[in-house]
């Protein structure tokens, strides 16, 4: 390559991790610097919005965070139309991240609880983002827009980065693979997702019964749980099963069930409904027969099934479009 | 959404269970019971079959109630425990919806037996009425 590369990093609806998950490449970053001039990283060195403007080109454009406000929109379709090849990067850019449990409840409803309602909220004259009344300073807070939504809701993503944050591999993977193309030697298909292709449960190195059977799923506080064992046969709830791996598995080794940071694995049309179809039906398949309809419904209780089974990926759910859209 | 409201009749796709649910739908049809058009069926091998991704699907692909027909538990299931299984997902998978904000109401299990044409009937007009009642899928929200 004869040319440094041009790598823009977007933040939209962040929380600063993937900008960690970025810096903790180490002495890998300092490569990366060698091949690459960053020309907009806001969050890492003084980059402004203005700076946008005098920018022509971009080679990489790495978005992080959802699209939250008319803001993030709004910056995030600038980069887009400059850039070669868009990434996004970590869950929150790939399917919505944890703020998209916010999609739960109305937009209304998240309005009132964060800037009015909570205890620890101080706003007499009840102001909401996106309304200019009367501040001293001028200052406006941008619109939310009306869901939380991916970043490949507003432009075409050409590579998906996952996790929370993307693991160190996936990113040197990521960047390896991008050096490559952008030197001619290998294509990439649109929509490409660096990780596995495996469900994480495929590779998890824990030890797996035959036959997992449970008389009720317990809460994480409830368990203490045995490094060895499959969680779920544990009555623990782990997302293995339904989640792509890749990742490394660094919290099973932690002894914590997957939370499904890298979202749904291959094939799966709603990661939701898909593990609502895996695991109630692990409990007490002994005693199924012996007990009423009632009784085995009551038994099959899982707390707050959207927000654990959705955890990262709501922003993918159909249903929850259908109903918070016009 | 108004013009769609004009002429409006409830969709409903019912995942019908080959051995008992299917054959009563089968009766309920040579008996020539009425029951409402509302309701398209699909046959599949087992209540314990359909998996909770379908409903899903049906939802998005316009239908605005699932109903999953199985065999009598605790013993009627040709496939002897698949019935537990539709009943366990569909438990939980009620509360998913509820707290996505879509009526729980709108998917229904019933065990219904290849002799039980009549009970499939009533079963087809009780569903349609409420989903009538309930309207289209998505509509009251915002």
């Amino acid at each position: 390559m004869s040319r440094k590369l041009k790598i823009a990093v977007v933040p939209g609806e962040v929380c600063g991790g993937c900008d960690m998950a970025l810096v903790d490449l180490h002495k890998n970053l300092i490569d990366v610097i060698g091949l690459a001039d960053i020309v907009f990283w806001p969050i890492a060195m003084d980059f402004k919005e203005e700076d946008l403007d005098e920018l022509e080109s971009i080679d990489i454009a790495l978005f992080q965070g959802s699209i939250r406000t008319e803001k993030h929109k709004e910056i995030i379709e600038r980069v887009a139309s400059k850039a070669k090849i868009k990434v996004a990067f970590g869950a929150c850019a790939c399917f919505g991240g944890v703020q998209s449990l916010a999609d739960l409840y109305k937009l209304e409803e998240v309005l009132n609880e964060a800037y009015l309602k909570s205890p620890s909220t101080i706003n007499e004259e009840r102001i909401l983002p996106g309304e200019s009344k009367a501040n001293p300073y001028k200052i406006t807070a941008p619109k939310l827009v009306e869901i939380n939504y991916k970043v490949d809701d507003f432009i075409d993503v050409d590579v998906y980065v996952p996790g929370c944050p993307p693991p160190k591999e996936i990113i040197s993977e990521a960047v390896n693979k991008l050096i490559k193309y952008f030197e001619g030697r290998i294509s990439l298909e649109k929509g490409t997702v660096i990780a596995g292709t495996r469900t994480l449960c495929d590779e998890c190195p824990r030890e797996k019964p035959e036959k997992i059977v449970i008389d009720r799923f317990k809460r994480i506080h409830e368990v203490r749980l045995d490094p060895s064992k499959c969680f779920l046969a544990q009555g623990a709830i782990c997302l293995g099963p339904a989640t792509r791996g890749g990742c490394g598995s660094p919290c099973i080794k932690a002894n914590m069930p997957c939370r499904g940071c890298m979202g749904p694995a291959p094939n799966i049309y709603d990661v939701g409904a898909k593990l609502v179809s895996a695991l109630p039906s692990l409990v007490e398949i002994e005693n199924e027969p012996k007990l009423s309809d009632d009784e085995l419904s009551k038994r099959v209780t899982i707390m707050d099934p959207a927000g654990l089974f959705y955890r990262f990926t709501l922003g993918l759910s159909r249903l929850v479009r259908m109903v918070r859209r016009e | 959404m108004e013009e769609r409201n004009k002429n409006w009749e409830p969709k409903i796709i019912a995942f019908l269970c080959k051995y008992c649910a299917s054959a009563g739908a089968d009766l309920a049809g040579v008996s020539r019971l009425k029951y409402p058009a509302n309701i398209l069926p699909i046959t599949v091998p087992c209540s314990g079959s359909v998996d909770m991704q379908f409903i899903v699907r049906a939802f998005e692909m316009g239908a605005d109630g699932v109903l999953i027909g199985g065999c009598h538990t605790p013993s009627d299931c040709h496939f002897l425990r698949g019935n537990f299984k539709a009943l366990k997902r569909v438990s939980v998978m009620k509360e998913l919806l509820r707290q996505i904000g879509i009526e729980p109401q709108r998917i229904r299990l019933e065990w219904i037996s290849a002799t039980e044409g009549k009970k499939f009937a009533e079963v087809a007009r009780e569903f349609t009425e409420e989903i009538r009642k309930l309207g289209p899928l998505g509509d009251k929200h915002e």
